[in-house]
């Protein structure tokens, strides 16, 4: 799997400040950090820079390919700052990312083409964000067909289904139910596409301490169904772990809880029994509420 | 080809709760179909109750028909809820209004006294409602478990604020406990889980907030009937608590019951049908008549299948 590193972010105050005083040490410091833990990519989630678009931008790019080889993902929706950005890349980078939305669509693909990169096309369209499985591929595949005939192959593009938390009242459960969905089918119409999510999003909202144990299993239940790639807190150990294939007994009890195997208890450890909790809550078997674990 | 209608079965029981002592005992849940899902296999052993409400102080903001049947009663509590009883109530539901410290923070003490007295001037459980001010209510609502030890009171609401020490008193001394949560399935469950590390689950009532018709009811309307169908079909043990739905206080204060009489009774009777039909197993009103309304709209036929 593609581990694209998240931490390079301006909602983290740090990363703001830093952009904002051209700090460039603190940036490098979480760059290098990133790819010590084996990311494959480095996002670089810089916000819409409404100041100095292209000026920006160009330093936070050039700022992290002085301590790094690794490809970068350039992750803005204002396009002169995409722009600026992808010119400046040393490695193919993923432009992160475009929708079906008539202004990203318009702007956003033709850089891709331009610039001969991987671009990330989302299921969000002018209508909003399809909450149902078949309605997110119905949008992606217009998006996709856009795509095309932009000159941008399948090849080059990572679907991705957008994650919303899973605390979301009533509503949560079933939108982690649609993405696995999404997963299945994506693939067998469009062949070649592949695939990308925002993993941390499904545990937003969720106590603190609680929300790796449900990002990593959530990232385990979409990688059944040949997940291509994500982005991830790759300071989090236990799932890069997961990421390596160091814990087959874990990602093992994953897979049987979501196929409804009834999973004796009482034979597991606290840690294996937790997983598969929290399995159950992201397959919509137990109605999710804070307290999962403890029940 | 024949027609045959599908019958379904279920397997989760809503959990059958008992409220009030000896002879004034009354059960409630235990039902393990979907509200008014006669035609599929299972029962309801027992049909939803409803209460009047009564307040510990007369109250200034009430439209004067709801009021009016009770004009000769409403300064002293346990007369108005006797004539509750007399007109058709199955229980009492006492608001300990003037505890709020915004009222007239009425001491924890005094407010113990009066629902004591409440509870044996009448011959029917008494359910029993703090201020809602979460502080006030971890002081007001032990001191009442404690003062009626034992008379097997319904309780609340416990909040996740104070849920342990009000969960603890009414344990403690032989209550039952109304679990309240602000409309949201998810923190109901927590609320529940987290109380039943040491509340017994058979001594829980859900009160998922209702709100009136025009003002939210839809929100309260899906909120039930999740609850009810996850506990029912789905078997989850934490919503498997029977619901109550305290309903009128949320009816007579909307612009529409303050007009006229005859729209506050609809609006009071419409709302409790709806919540019914949601799956309360509980419905608190304030105005005899609407009561009345209700329970004649329904008949009394349907409850015996």
């Amino acid at each position: 799997m593609v581990i694209i590193g998240e931490s390079i972010h301006v909602i983290s105050k740090a990363v703001s400040t830093a952009i904002k005083e051209r700090d460039a040490k603190p940036i490098q410091d979480l760059a290098k950090a990133q790819a010590d833990s084996g990311a494959d990519y480095i996002d670089l989630n810089v916000g819409f820079l409404r100041k100095d678009p292209e000026e920006t931008m160009q330093w936070v790019v050039n700022t992290v390919q002085e301590v790094t080889d690794l490809p970068l993902s350039l992750d803005t929706m204002n396009p002169v700052a995409m722009e600026a950005g992808l010119k400046v890349c040393k490695k193919r980078p993923l432009l992160n990312s475009a929708s079906g939305k008539t202004d990203s669509k318009e702007q956003m693909l033709p850089l891709a083409k331009k610039y001969n990169c991987d671009v990330v096309i989302s299921v969000f369209t002018d209508k909003g964000m399809p909450s149902e499985a078949e309605s997110k591929i119905e949008s992606i595949m217009d998006t996709v067909a856009y795509a095309n005939e932009v000159g941008i192959p399948n090849e080059d593009i990572w679907a991705d289904p957008i994650i919303l938390p899973v605390s979301t009242a009533g509503e949560g459960q079933k939108l982690a139910v649609s993405n696995i969905e999404f997963m299945k089918i994506i693939q067998d119409v469009l062949p070649g596409i592949k695939s990308t999510v925002g993993l941390s999003n499904v545990s937003n909202g969720v106590p603190v301490e609680l929300r790796p144990i449900l990002n990593r299993t959530y990232l385990m239940m979409l990688a059944r169904h040949e997940l291509y790639s994500v982005i991830v807190d790759v300071l989090d150990k236990e799932l890069m772990s997961m990421c390596k294939g160091e814990m087959p007994n874990i990602v093992d009890l994953i897979y049987r809880t979501m196929d409804g195997e009834d999973i004796d208890l009482s034979s597991l450890s606290q840690k294996e029994i937790d997983y598969v909790k929290t399995t159950k809550v992201l397959t919509g078997e137990t109605l999710y509420s804070d307290a999962w674990l403890e029940s | 080809m024949e027609y045959k209608a599908p019958i379904e079965s279920y397997s989760g029981v809503v959990r059958e709760i008992t409220i009030g002592k000896g002879e004034k005992a009354l059960k409630i849940g235990g039902e393990n179909i979907l509200p008014f899902h006669f035609f599929d296999e299972g029962s309801l052993p027992n049909p939803p109750i409803f209460a009047l409400e009564v307040w510990d102080m007369e109250p200034t903001d009430w439209p004067e028909w709801v009021l009016e049947p009770f004009n000769d009663v409403v300064s002293d509590p346990a007369k108005w809820a006797r004539k509750c009883q007399e007109l058709g109530a199955n229980t009492v539901s006492l608001s300990l209004i003037s505890t709020d410290p915004a009222e007239k923070d009425t001491p924890a003490r005094e407010a113990a006294a009066l629902t004591k007295k409440v509870a044996e001037a009448i011959g029917i459980p008494l359910i029993v409602y703090g201020s809602g001010d979460d502080k006030k209510d971890a002081e007001v609502l032990p001191q009442v478990a404690e003062v009626c030890d034992g008379m097997n009171l319904l309780i609340g609401p416990v909040l996740k604020e104070n849920y342990e020490v009000v969960g603890k008193a009414i344990l403690n001394h032989g209550h039952s406990a109304i679990a309240q949560t602000p409309l949201d399935i998810n923190l109901l469950k927590e609320l529940n889980v987290k109380l039943c590390k040491f509340f017994p689950a058979d001594r829980i009532v859900i009160d998922p907030l209702s709100s009136a018709l025009g003002y939210g009811i839809e929100y309260s309307f899906s909120l039930m009937e999740r609850v009810k169908q996850i506990g029912v079909i789905v078997k989850d043990g934490m919503t498997q608590m029977p619901m109550i739905a305290n309903l009128g206080g949320e009816c007579w204060k909307t612009k529409q019951a303050k007009e006229s009489k005859e729209q506050g009774l609809l609006w009071e009777g419409i709302t409790a049908l709806s919540f019914l039909l949601a799956g309360a197993n509980i419905l608190i009103l304030r105005h005899p008549e609407s009561l009345k309304l209700v329970k004649e709209t329904i008949g009394g036929e349907i409850w015996q299948k």
